[in-house]
């Protein structure tokens, strides 16, 4: 469990460490759409790409597409920590990359549809600004994409 | 994640997701974020439980009608777990003869022919997935360049990237054999025996130690091993620092 009562002292400073402010005025999009018209996307924070292509670095604010007709059973991992369980995605894909859970739920009409592509990113070793110029492309793509809404999971 | 959720809102693209820290989360204050209790590295709780996955989502989606944000709930369950003592059993032995073979090279790639057939067993039982692969190596490479920088004690200061990945392609090699057998996991145990039990995870505790020694290289070891298996020395902690070793 990741509360932080639970954990050794060493493990709750390292976190409580990641504690920083916002990183502006708090943003707030709104929509008129239905869930069930939506359009999404997920993008993950895991490190995710498919075998062959290039690893992340240690330190990457780099991103990696995912498109929706590769196989996600694929998807394999080259994050830089050391610090998180990885037998449970090796176990299964949807655990940090939920694409078979949103695909099930395009079919019983709970969501519109899902982007062609999604996006996995490398969350470690970065301060959250870095990530702005990336942050800006995979939007552009996005919207390209028609995305309403993206769904992220960290690791 | 919390970046990510600020710029994509911000450039007009509902965000909803994930947050395994509270603290952060409360901190960064993303839009809509859900907070669930659950191990790092297990968003959605529970591998291959399609139905806790879903109520996981559905909790996060439903964060997207509300009026005014940030949002911050919590996710009201616990992943489910199975306890350790009904978890499978470890599928190997590692006091095999093997291991008192005289250099680190013998003893990893006996160690790697030994687990093996349950590595491959493993990735049968999941239907041929496997997250081996980030480095561009065998594992019969990866072993014959771990054993030898162990066995001429030096660090492999030209190719810490490459290092990095190989180790991670052994890690996973192992967790993926120790784990052949159908049933829920602990995820700590499979961690315990990787860090207390094998070659591996003598070998890397070594290296840890080596990059630790050298202030520039020293932020390296903390991507060996993790804070829990070094930095814990108690109770069900991983205590690697009472490895045994063929060289102590």
């Amino acid at each position: 469990m990741v509360r932080l009562a639970d954990l050794p002292e060493y493990e709750r400073e390292h976190l409580l460490a990641k504690n920083l402010p916002p990183l502006g005025p708090l943003p707030w999009h709104t929509t008129t759409k239905a869930l069930s018209a939506m359009r999404f996307a997920l993008i993950t924070t895991a490190g995710l790409h498919f075998r062959g292509e290039p690893t992340f670095n240690f330190a990457d604010p780099t991103f990696r597409p995912i498109a929706i007709d590769r196989n996600a059973d694929e998807l394999i991992m080259s994050h830089s920590s050391a610090n998180f369980d990885r037998s449970g995605f090796s176990e299964d894909v949807n655990l940090v990359f939920p694409i078979d859970r949103f695909q099930e739920l395009v079919a019983d009409n709970t969501i519109g549809s899902l982007a062609e592509f999604h996006y996995s990113f490398m969350g470690a070793g970065l301060m959250p600004e870095v990530y702005a110029r990336s942050a800006a492309q995979v939007a552009g793509l996005l919207k390209q994409d028609l995305v309403d809404a993206v769904f992220l999971t960290p690791v | 994640m919390c970046a990510l959720s600020y710029y994509l809102e911000a450039a007009g693209i509902l965000t909803t997701g994930i947050s395994l820290v509270r603290e952060n989360a409360e901190s960064m204050q993303p839009p809509r974020s859900l907070w669930v209790p659950f191990a790092l590295g297990r968003p959605l709780g529970k591998p291959n439980d399609t139905a806790f996955q879903h109520r996981v989502i559905d909790a996060a989606l439903s964060l997207l009608a509300a009026p005014a944000g940030p949002v911050l709930e919590d996710f009201a369950e616990e992943a489910p777990s199975t306890p350790v003592e009904d978890a499978p059993a470890c599928p190997v032995s590692f006091a095999n003869p093997n291991s008192n073979a005289e250099t680190w090279t013998a003893r990893l790639n006996a160690e790697h022919i030994q687990l093996q057939p349950w590595y491959e067993l493993g990735k049968r039982r999941r239907k041929g997935r496997s997250l081996v692969g980030a480095s561009s190596s065998t594992l019969t490479e990866i072993m014959n360049r771990l054993g030898g920088l162990l066995d001429r004690d030096t660090l492999p200061t030209d190719d810490l990237k490459g290092f990095k990945l190989a180790i991670e392609d052994a890690k996973t090699f192992y967790l993926e054999a120790l784990t052949a057998q159908p049933g829920d996991y602990s995820a700590q145990k499979i961690e315990q025996i990787l860090w207390q039990q094998t070659q591996l995870g003598a070998g890397l505790k070594r290296f840890y130690d080596r990059f630790s020694a050298i202030p520039k290289l020293a932020i390296m070891a903390r991507l060996i091993a993790s804070r829990q298996a070094i930095g814990g020395a108690t109770g069900d902690e991983i205590e690697i620092k009472s490895l045994p070793s063929k060289e102590d």
